[in-house]
């Protein structure tokens, strides 16, 4: 499948509204163990190309890089896809893939098959 | 001169200590918040035994927000001239920290971002600060002040780890320090840091006094009467050590 530009802007676009800005805005807890949040954030679209799962549903994968101060970018900070149709948002945790509001800490179950493609087509 | 600064010292870091346990509790409650998850557990997710890590963590936040402020209350003359109110004070907080802070701590620090470096650094704190507990019990009752103040110097060093080391990712994060790399410094830093004044400050006095004074000091907090009179044998000895 070819590259897709206004695809890429869409997931992109899709990435930054419903994960970053919310991540940005929400900040960190200072004066805790947790991480501090990143200096600067960056959705990379890693394929350009819409993907289905297996219930046919097309989707589009992306990582989101992180860096801190001035140092390199840290890669796949946030690995997950974004659903054309949809517009919901799964991010990976361990092996399963959660809707993306468990980054804002909503409690939300994984879901079995998500960003999962079935078949690679050509 | 070097008395006032000393006092003042003591007095400056229990104050220090006491805001930063009582920010650390405020900033903790959104872990009580059962229908949320705080970015602290998020960043873990997913964990082998998930329940039991949120049950450790909640049990380790509340013993942490209680025994760390009595901890303080139990170093100030105050409490230590009403030798029955500092005895029950150290009972409870005592009980709280072997029995809920340290073995919550535990099982959280297998989880701990950072791997094997930043659990062991973890558990060598819990270990210091269950040894000087019980050490420290073990000498109040036979009545050894001398060490039972270093012990609970080395308890409370090492819970005034939880304010530093915190306080150290912020300065670091601000100083743009990976995140990764300033964890491990903010936490073995202050762990190691807190033995090595705690010695310092347990060993100099002894050092710089003259024996007979010191032979007499010991004689009069060993002595029975020391314990008949609390209100003449504890505040000093005790407080010039600020134990």
């Amino acid at each position: 499948m070819a590259a897709d530009p206004s695809l890429v802007e869409w997931a992109e676009h899709r990435v930054q509204v419903g994960i970053v800005q919310p991540l940005a805005e929400r900040g960190g807890s200072r004066f805790s163990r947790s991480r501090p949040p990143p200096h600067e954030r960056r959705v990379r679209i890693t394929r350009a190309a819409l993907s289905r799962d297996k219930q046919g549903r097309e989707f589009v994968p992306f990582s989101v890089d992180v860096r801190f101060g001035a140092g390199d970018w840290q890669r796949d900070d946030i690995v997950g896809c974004a659903y054309r149709a949809s517009g919901n948002l799964f991010i990976q945790r361990g092996e399963a893939y959660f809707p993306a509001a468990l980054l804002l800490g909503k409690k939300v179950e994984a879901l079995p098959g998500a960003c999962q493609a079935a078949a690679t087509r050509s | 001169m070097r008395k006032l600064l000393a006092l003042w010292g003591t007095r400056g870091f229990l104050l220090l200590m006491l805001l930063g346990s009582l920010f650390i509790t405020f900033m903790s409650l959104p872990y009580f918040d059962f229908e949320t998850l705080p970015p602290f557990v998020i960043e873990k997710l997913p964990l082998r035994f998930e329940t039991v890590w949120l049950a450790a963590l909640r049990i380790h936040v509340t013993a942490a927000a209680l025994s760390f402020p009595l901890c303080l209350a139990a170093m100030t003359r105050a409490s230590q001239r009403r030798a029955r109110l500092h005895r029950w004070l150290g009972r409870f907080t005592g009980g709280l920290v072997l029995f809920a802070l340290v073995p919550s701590g535990a099982v959280l620090a297998f989880d701990a971002k950072g791997g094997p470096i930043v659990t062991i650094g973890f558990l060598l704190s819990a270990l210091i600060v269950a040894g000087a507990m019980v050490s420290g019990v073990q000498s109040a009752r036979r009545r050894d002040l001398l060490w039972h103040a270093r012990a609970m110097r080395h308890v409370l060093g090492q819970m005034s780890v939880a304010v530093v080391s915190r306080a150290m990712i912020v300065g670091l994060d601000a100083a743009s320090v990976d995140p990764e790399l300033a964890y491990v410094v903010a936490l073995w830093g202050p762990v190691l840091a807190s033995v090595a004044v705690v010695e310092w400050l347990s060993r100099r006095p002894i050092s710089k006094r003259k024996p007979v004074e010191h032979n007499e000091r010991i004689a009069r907090e060993s002595s029975p009467l020391a314990v008949m009179l609390p209100v003449r044998a504890l505040p000093g000895p005790v407080a010039r050590d600020g134990g």
